[in-house]
């Protein structure tokens, strides 16, 4: 009795397996469903070019009509994902059928390296600079592949402002063992415009700023 | 069921009914094994166990997220976090020995998603692609062959007897799976022409990921372009490997497409595609185990029969068939290799 039925249980899991990895998979942009994330900058940007495309070509519309037919749609897809998601959660979390394949979707233009620099006597030196051998100062960490998905999450992605503090005390943590003499470490990005090969090849200067500073003392750091 | 759908049904249950021998998901076993033990050893080796994956209090930047594994342990303490790390490693080792049957895969899978998900700040697509792999090998009986439980069991390392050939279907759905949704998601107009094909030039200048200096790109920034170009239209267009399969297992069947398909090696060329982009991640970029984990579901693209061809072995006689008759089997059965139901 089992081994006739069997097969056809094992083709009905097997087309649930196949069914939960897939629509798990499909893409969802990030904060679809924040209407707050739809005005930023450089989404209004879009907006507008693609209203300009779409009236070219005889599609009469405004930005905000766009816009607003696009989050209806956007919405209604991630609802009806999420809704179909709902049942494979258990089989994602316990089976490890985790999906989500965007990988470099689109190139940081502006990307950043981190700085750590301790104060010593009243005076900066940098202890650790990303990508420059010079200074490296938990380079065998902080150059790991892990550390370096979440150096790029800290940099790159919203979300992460928590994380960044959190990892500016560890290093206070560290550099108040590691440097006796220092009264202070600061950690700090040095975000910058990807040069373009012309520019690589005319050896132009990079020019960036930094941003997101974090200074901490280290005397009495635990 | 009546009608199409139930002839459809029909042919979708004998087609996950069909079995080969074990030497592909044996293989893809000890190439996912081997992975895994590199990837919780390197976390180790660099020392950042207690940066990541520890709280404050043991050295750690942040709070860890037990699931329900650390739950059940007691909380991720530094004594419960090691003792997973050992148990991960010591089980991935098992199973590219493949000893202990499936159970190996079990734990080696609970043991990595108990890991990793410890901090969701610090992972990485590589670890979606282990523990998809870990949960196919747990499914299927990848131990019957290449393994010390072949050996423990025959006395010999090999074994004939047929296995069930739907993880490895599974496998191959997968990464076209991956491969065609990172491609739909490159919306970026770097990856276009409306962008000049520059999305890798980039890509390759980013200080997160970069191995070392890449500005001299610049000087080979065709070249760039071209992989630019290259890689996406392999990544999108890579469902047409399905068809190809199809089209190769109804070589009987009319339309200009299948012969096309058939006089050309549509796979072969997807191969050495993708090989050619992983080799050049693997020399540019540090992306962890990424590029390994995903030729290793490479080794699920070719049939028992063509693996064991290219190792000078036989074989079994049949390329989608259930299992054959050879005197190897026959003798492999009588030692119980294979426990029947």
């Amino acid at each position: 009795m089992w081994s006739r039925v069997w097969p056809h249980v094992r083709a009905v899991l097997v087309a649930l397996h196949v069914v939960a990895v897939t629509v798990l998979a499909l893409p969802v942009p990030d904060g679809v469903q924040d209407r707050a994330t739809w005005q930023q900058p450089t989404v209004r940007q879009e907006m507008r070019d693609w209203a300009d495309a779409l009236n070219a070509v005889g599609f009469e519309t405004t930005p905000e009509v766009l816009e607003d037919r696009l989050w209806h749609l956007a919405h209604g897809y991630a609802t009806a994902r999420d809704s179909v998601l709902a049942p494979f959660g258990p089989y994602y979390e316990y089976c490890g059928t985790f999906q989500g394949w965007r990988m470099f979707s689109g190139p940081q233009m502006f990307p950043a390296t981190l700085h750590i620099d301790i104060s010593e006597a009243g005076a900066w030196r940098p202890v650790f600079v990303e990508r420059d051998r010079r200074y490296g100062w938990l380079a065998r960490e902080l150059d790991s592949y892990r550390f370096r998905a979440l150096r790029f999450r800290m940099q790159s992605s919203v979300g992460f402002e928590g994380d960044y503090e959190l990892f500016a005390r560890w290093v206070a943590v560290r550099a108040a063992n590691d440097f006796p003499t220092a009264d202070r470490v600061r950690v700090r990005l040095f975000r910058y415009r990807l040069q373009t090969p012309a520019e690589v090849q005319a050896a132009t200067p990079v020019f960036g700023q930094f941003e997101q500073e974090i200074v901490l003392p280290l005397r009495g750091t635990p | 069921m009546t009608g199409q759908v139930g002839r459809l049904w029909s042919r979708w249950v004998r087609f996950l009914d069909r079995r080969e021998p074990g030497t592909t998901l044996a293989l893809w076993r000890i190439a996912v094994g081997s992975c895994l033990f590199g990837t919780v050893a390197a976390v180790a080796l660099a020392g950042v166990v207690p940066a990541l994956w520890l709280g404050p209090a043991d050295g750690g930047y942040t709070e860890p997220q037990a699931n329900w594994l650390f739950r059940l342990l007691g909380g991720a303490t530094r004594a419960n976090v090691w003792v997973v790390v050992g148990v991960t490693l010591a089980a991935a080792l098992l199973t590219t020995v493949g000893l202990g049957g499936r159970w190996p895969l079990l734990l080696a899978l609970q043991g990595f998603i108990a890991l990793f998900r410890l901090n969701p700040a610090a992972t990485g697509a590589h670890d979606a692609v282990i523990t998809n792999s870990l949960w196919l090998l747990f499914l299927s009986r990848s131990t019957v062959t290449l393994s010390l439980d072949c050996r423990l069991r025959t006395g010999r390392w090999t074994c004939d007897v047929p296995v069930p050939a739907w993880p490895r279907y599974l496998a191959v759905f997968q990464l076209v799976l991956i491969y065609f949704t990172s491609g739909v998601q490159k919306l970026s107009a770097t990856w276009t022409p409306v962008g000049g094909y520059s999305a890798l030039y980039y890509i390759l200048q980013q200080p997160t990921w970069q191995r070392g200096d890449m500005s001299r790109a610049a000087w080979v920034y065709p070249l760039t372009q071209l992989g630019t170009a290259i890689s996406w239209l392999w990544e999108v267009a890579s469902p047409l490997l399905l068809l190809a399969y199809w089209y190769r297992a109804t070589p009987e069947r009319p339309g200009r497409l299948r012969r096309l398909f058939n006089r050309f090696n549509f796979r072969r060329g997807f191969v050495l595609i993708g090989l050619a982009v992983h080799l050049g991640i693997l020399a540019f970029l540090e992306v962890g185990p990424f590029s390994w984990i995903m030729v290793s579901l490479y080794i699920c693209l070719y049939h028992p029969d063509e693996w064991r061809a290219a190792s000078g072995g036989r074989a079994s006689g049949g390329r989608e068939a259930a299992g054959g008759t050879t005197d190897e089997r026959r003798s492999c059965e009588r030692r119980s290799c294979e426990r029947r139901p």
